[in-house]
């Protein structure tokens, strides 16, 4: 099956295999009736509706139950602007585009707030607000009459810059632009803007902790999926030639998720194959009409027990998110890991007496360090003590009740993660959250995510500047592979490897977000002696660029060769800040190790 | 004048109470999972309809009801353990259990229409017909409407007190809060969890059928508006909270049926969702119900 | 993997089945896609019987000039729109179809007939309602020349409706809020203004399915109706009439084709008693003219007494017209015309459907067309029923 699954995959990824199937299509159109002809249009306007939910839903993680209203502004746009006011479809068309990315933009601020079923509430919500709209608002949209003799190939009334188009020549187009977003979406998925959506899918919080904003990155989400749904729904208008309110109702987002799960979320391929079996076959066997809604009804319930990836996953590799053409080059390249080093020194992060509360609980209490460039500081204290709220509090997870973090003269208190992670404070996790389904090498060069600062559009097009800027940051991540000793691991997905690898990972991806002040939660938990001592050699290659270093841990031989400094909490205070030596005749560090022990005994 | 006002506001209490009462079916599995059933609509239809079957074939229509009511049960316990609980345990947010309990649902209404018939059929009255009503304040309040605000408030009360009093209610309570340390603790969070999809569903059924007998009829197809509007109510006064499903169910109702009565019955159904979408943006957490933590 | 295969060999095997179908020509072919199942499957399942009475009485006689006629594309829409426009392509792909019959309903037909008026082969409608399916440009410019219905079209039932509500002043219309309740409540309340100059009418619209009616009922009320008109499905005329007797509002209430279905007697009960409904006037008639009480025994005979026809043998439901004869209609006009125009193609046949004249049909009984008209149902063909509670039943007798 594996076999099978990859060599089916190469066969798909094949440009020349590509190429000849949309010639044979493009050729064989002229030998199909008027009936096939349209059925296949009208799979490929399902072909990117799904791949609309598949950038929402498959690579952002956002659910969307109201589709329909994207798909619906966009066929209204265009019907209405060519029907009703006589523009040509090459101006309607890129205006129902925009104005459904435009929807989507906007509903991504309220949807922003919320997440999981208040999401799926929320989207429901806007297709039924769509639905009720269009059929009520009846001097714009024929309300529930619908918008009869929009110029349409059925109708044998479309032309497109003087030009008549009948319905293989509609087919044509409709498949030259399929193939473009297709092209496109797998570009994107393949870019910056891709592994960024993935990213914030898997967990947001991880996601700022290396610069991505969550918030932002989502917009741009909504944006474009609502930009495809509105694309669609456009050729859909000039296809059928009729547009009514219960063309866009909440039928229509069900059908194009189930296509979208059935197919494989992320599988651009499968989102195909998926919407020429939910579009064509049911045409095709009209027989089993009355047996519909019980198919949809069990795929949707048992697809995701029994293939979870959909059908994408069945008979192809999972996706990756780095483009070939960006590897083969970086392979040229070559990048020392000193480039990392911080430009024009490093610079001292300073906490000014940190109170953190939850309700009435202080979880840190007045706490003030410093930590210096090319310096290693380490927070040790027993659980609950406060250290990863510290932590969590630097990096701009929590806002302090009271207190500030300064870094290179700024105040930055309570700036967002993400923000703080653009100006140097990278950290990781006690529980390292890297994107599972990423390879090693995706998941370090998401880390260099705020290094990639070539436009979007560039990302999408794969322009060669775009491909030379991933190139040179793949060649740093090459560097860095080296340095934590993943080589050879790089091309294996994150989940199929142990966890000490995993930790290594983690700490590479924080080194390639450009830190100046690192924090190191725990990095060391689970490690074996000899990843011990890897990745003790790692933070002291760290400490060697000017980095500051803030490093979490309970393994005092660990932390005994390496540390600078030590700064001891118990229930949110510090009760210690000296070198490791003094810590360990400290009367009150030893009471708060002990001491409770001392007291129970 | 006052009459239509309070005409409005009886129907929008009338139709509140339905809300809630669908909302609280829904806040159950809220409570132990975090999930919601989205194919609860078909649950309201499939009991109802199996309650004009079994009562065409002769036996009493309280045989009828009980009978509905225990399928729906096996039916709930049937969703926690084959849509609900795969889906919780593959990751994937909750994607999984919203397209897997709205497929189930589908497929309900599509065996539904396949082996009953798509066309409406009549219910009988189970506990008053459409002429009873007492007059209060020269106002006609029909029982059977009334029937549906007195159950859905003395649900609402059972639940509080069941919660806050009783040992299960504590139990219900560290599940929602934890479900690992629930489990650390004793407490038979698996059973609890079937429990709650159990008696979700029951609610359901109980809603469908008093529905079912103000409207007179029921279709396959019945059901799926009704629990739209019960997630509005629910979101509205706050996911998980009863006194939160009785308020946003009695605001949704009275707010689209005055939208209706003083702006354009056209207005009514769309108002209910917008008023969704707004709550959703500026008070997620409804009326009644607290942010939840966000853990770092 | 296993069900994928074999729903992809089940597609290949469909694949060729019209290939097979082809191979025994020589027969006459019609085709029509229509609400087979679904929600909506009661007048699709209708026209799709009434079509196959029509086709088997023709071929028992020997057929047109000795060749069969066939139902050769019976396709299913669920009366969604896409798959109604997807159908029809299929059909008109098959050049072997003469002759077609519109959808059951006002929205796949709304979403097909610019299709079909671009190919030209002959359809008649039987069920959809809206005036702009057969006259686009409006009622008074020429019709689609290859589109004729017999349905009751919401301008004759409007016409009918307003000329019994015309004895009241003050009126109240709820109708549903699709194309079918928003046309023809607005067509009625016009209809009424031209008779009655005088008369207020307040029309509140409603969405399918909705369970209560409050708000539009008290509006209705504030404005001091007499009189209440109902246009939708009879499903929700029932929630209607329960939820009139829950606020305890009285006056008198009619219905358009929703009235006379089985859901509103059922759903209703006791409370339909009163109320009265436009729909065809044959089946109430007694006797039945010859073509309509010819039909109905067919139908007993092939089908016998079910939901459609009703339990009663001698009486017909009167929606039995509508959801069925109808679709016996329009078939019965395709092969009259090809017998008049001794031909099939679509030139011939519309100019032969063109010039119909007082054709005998099961629920219009004199069916007329002309290049200007192609509404074949008049005011007279349609009948006012007032429901009345005979015992345990409800019977509905013809008023006028």
């Amino acid at each position: 099956m594996n076999a099978l699954r990859s060599r089916l995959s190469a066969v798909v990824a094949d440009w020349r295999v590509q190429m000849a199937l949309v010639l044979a299509l493009l050729l064989a159109a002229p030998l199909l009736s008027p009936g096939t002809l349209q059925i296949a249009s009208f799979v490929l306007v399902a072909a990117i509706f799904a791949q609309s939910i598949n950038l929402l839903t498959g690579l952002a993680g956002q659910i969307s139950l109201g589709h329909a209203g994207f798909f619906g502004i966009g066929a209204y746009c265009t019907g209405i602007l060519v029907k009703t006011y006589g523009l040509d479809v090459t101006l309607g068309v890129p205006a129902a585009v925009l104005l459904a990315g435009l929807t989507g933009w906007l509903l991504s601020f309220p949807a922003n707030r919320v997440r999981d079923v208040y999401l799926a509430m929320m989207t429901l919500g806007f297709g039924m607000v769509f639905f009720e709209v269009v059929r009520e608002w009846n001097e714009l949209t024929g309300g529930t009459m619908g918008l009869p003799g929009v110029p349409s190939a059925a109708l044998r009334t479309l032309t497109i810059l003087g030009v008549k188009v009948d319905g293989l020549r509609y087919f044509q187009l409709v498949l030259l632009v399929t193939v473009g977003v297709i092209l496109l979406v797998r570009n994107l998925t393949q870019s910056r803007i891709g592994r960024a959506f993935y990213a914030i899918q898997v967990s947001e919080v991880a996601a700022g902790s290396i610069g991505i904003p969550a918030g932002r990155t989502k917009q741009l989400a909504y944006a474009l999926s609502g930009a495809l749904a509105g694309l669609a729904g456009a050729l859909y208008a000039h296809l059928v030639g009729y547009l009514g309110p219960e063309s866009f109702a909440l039928p229509r987002s069900i059908e194009v998720l189930v296509i979208a799960i059935v197919g494989g979320l992320g599988s651009i391929a499968g989102q195909v194959l998926s919407a020429v079996l939910f579009t064509f076959l049911p045409e095709r066997l009209q027989v089993f009409a009355e047996w519909q809604f019980i198919a949809y009804g069990l795929i949707l319930t048992f697809s995701l027990l029994v293939l979870p990836r959909g059908i994408g996953g069945l008979l192809f590799e999972p996706p990756r998110f780095i483009k070939p053409r960006a590897l083969t080059r970086a392979a040229r390249l070559r990048a020392d890991a000193t480039a990392l080093r911080p430009d024009g020194g490093g610079t001292a992060l300073e906490a000014k007496g940190i109170t953190m509360r939850f309700g009435g609980l202080v979880a840190v209490d007045d706490v003030s360090l410093r930590l210096e460039p090319g310096r290693i500081t380490a927070l040790i204290g027993p659980n609950g003590s406060g250290k990863s709220t510290f932590v969590n509090v630097v990096t701009g997870i929590y806002r302090p009740a009271a207190g500030q973090v300064r870094f290179g003269g700024r105040d930055i208190t309570g700036l967002p993660d993400h923000q703080m992670a653009t100006a140097g404070v990278v950290r990781t996790f006690q529980d390292p959250r890297l994107v599972l389904h990423f390879t090693v090498r995706e998941n370090l060069l998401l880390g260099a995510h705020r290094q990639l600062r070539h436009s979007g559009l560039a990302a999408t097009l794969a322009l060669p500047g775009a491909i030379a800027k991933e190139a040179a940051q793949l060649a740093l991540v090459e560097a860095v592979l080296a340095l934590s000793d993943l080589t050879e691991v790089a091309d294996r997905p994150i989940d199929t490897l142990p966890y000490g690898t995993r930790r290594m990972a983690e700490v590479g991806r924080a080194l390639l977000a450009r830190p100046r002040v690192i924090l190191l939660d725990e990095p060391a938990a689970g490690l074996s002696e000899t990843e011990m001592d890897r990745l003790a050699q790692l933070i002291r290659d760290m400490r060697a660029m000017g980095i500051a270093i803030l490093l979490i841990d309970h393994h005092m031989d660990f932390l005994a060769g390496l540390v600078d400094e030590v700064v001891v909490l118990d229930s949110g205070r510090m009760i210690y800040h000296g070198d490791i030596a003094g810590m360990r005749g400290d009367a009150q560090v030893i009471a708060a190790y002990l001491g409770d022990e001392a007291t129970h005994a | 004048m006052d009459d239509f006002f309070f005409s409005l506001l009886l129907a929008g209490i009338s139709v509140g109470a339905v809300y809630a009462l669908i909302a609280l079916g829904l806040n159950l599995t809220f409570w132990t999972t975090k999930t919601l059933n989205f194919g609860q609509g078909s649950l309201m239809m499939l009991c109802a309809m199996l309650t004009v079957i079994i009562f065409s074939q002769g036996l009493a229509i309280t045989l009828a009801v009980v009978g509905s009511l225990v399928v729906v049960a096996a039916l709930g316990m049937f969703i926690e353990r084959w849509t609900v609980r795969p889906a919780l345990k593959s990751s994937g947010g909750s994607m999984g259990w919203v397209v897997s309990t709205l497929g189930f649902g589908i497929f309900l209404q599509g065996m539904a229409a396949k082996y009953f018939g798509s066309q409406a059929v009549a219910f009988p009255d189970v506990v008053f017909t459409a002429q009873d009503f007492v007059t209060v304040f020269g106002q006609y309040i029909s029982l059977q409407y009334l029937v549906v605000l007195a159950v859905a408030v003395a649900l609402i009360l059972a639940f509080e007190l069941f919660i806050r009093r009783t040992v299960w209610g504590q139990a219900v309570h560290a599940v929602s809060l934890d479900p690992e340390l629930a489990l650390v603790q004793g407490i038979p969070v698996r059973r609890l969890i079937l429990g709650s999809f159990m008696l979700s569903s029951v609610l359901a059924g109980v809603a469908g059928v008093l529905i079912a007998q103000i409207g007179g009829t029921v279709d396959p197809a019945f059901g799926f508006d009704l629990v739209l509007l019960g997630f509005v109510a629910a979101v509205l006064g706050g996911m998980g909270s009863s006194l939160g499903a009785l308020a946003g169910g009695l605001l949704v109702g009275v707010i689209s049926k005055l939208v209706g009565g003083y702006v354009s019955t056209a207005a009514e159904h769309g108002i209910a969702f917008a008023l969704l979408m707004l709550a959703l943006a500026v008070r997620p957490q409804g009326l009644f119900g607290r942010p939840e933590v966000s853990k770092a | 993997m296993k069900i994928n295969r074999r729903s992809l060999a089940l597609g290949a095997a469909a694949l060729t089945l019209p290939g097979l179908v082809r191979a025994q020509s020589g027969t006459i072919k019609f085709g029509f896609t229509a609400a087979l199942t679904g929600p909506f499957n009661e007048f699709g399942e209708g026209i799709n019987r009434g079509a196959q009475i029509a086709v088997e009485e023709c071929n028992k006689a020997g057929g047109i000039n000795g060749r069969m006629v066939e139902l050769a594309e019976v396709l299913d829409d669920q009366l969604v729109p896409d798959r109604a426009v997807q159908n029809l392509r299929r059909i008109l792909d098959n050049r072997e179809i003469v002759g077609l019959m519109c959808p059951s309903g006002s929205g796949p037909t709304l979403a097909i007939a610019d299709m079909i008026q671009a190919d030209g082969r002959p359809i008649i409608n039987p069920q959809a309602q809206t005036p702009t399916i057969v006259y686009p440009n409006g009622p008074d410019k020429p019709p689609r020349p290859n589109l004729f219905s017999i349905s009751i079209g919401n301008l004759v039932e409007s016409e009918k409706l307003a000329a019994a509500l015309s004895e009241f002043t003050r009126i109240g219309i709820l109708h549903e809020s699709t194309g079918y309740g928003v046309t023809g409540a607005d067509l009625v309340r016009r209809e009424i203004m031209r008779r009655k100059p005088a008369a207020r009418v307040t029309a509140e619209s409603y969405n399918q399915r909705a369970q209560d009616m409050t708000a539009q009922l008290v509006r209705v009320q504030r404005a001091n109706a007499e009189a209440m008109l109902v246009i939708g499905l009879g499903a929700d005329f029932a929630v209607i009439r329960r939820n009139m007797s829950r606020l305890n509002i009285n006056l008198a209430l009619f219905g358009a084709a929703g009235a006379v279905t089985v859901p509103y007697i059922e759903g209703a009960g006791d409370l339909v008693a009163g109320t009265r409904a436009v729909n065809h006037a044959a089946f109430g008639r007694r006797p039945m003219h010859g073509a309509a009480q010819k039909f109905v025994d067919l139908y007993r005979a092939k089908f016998g007494t079910d939901r459609w026809y009703g339990p009663d043998a001698a009486n017909p439901l009167i929606s039995l017209a509508g959801t069925v004869g109808s679709g016996y209609d329009c078939i019965n006009l395709l092969i009259d015309a090809i017998r008049r125009a001794n031909s099939t193609s679509a030139a011939d046949l519309v100019r032969a459907l063109d010039q119909t004249t007082d054709y005998e049909g099961a629920t219009v009984s004199r069916i007329s067309f002309t290049p200007q008209n192609h509404v074949a149902l008049k005011l007279e063909d349609l009948g006012t029923y007032e429901m009345l509670k005979r015992g345990d039943r409800v019977v509905l007798e013809l008023r006028n």
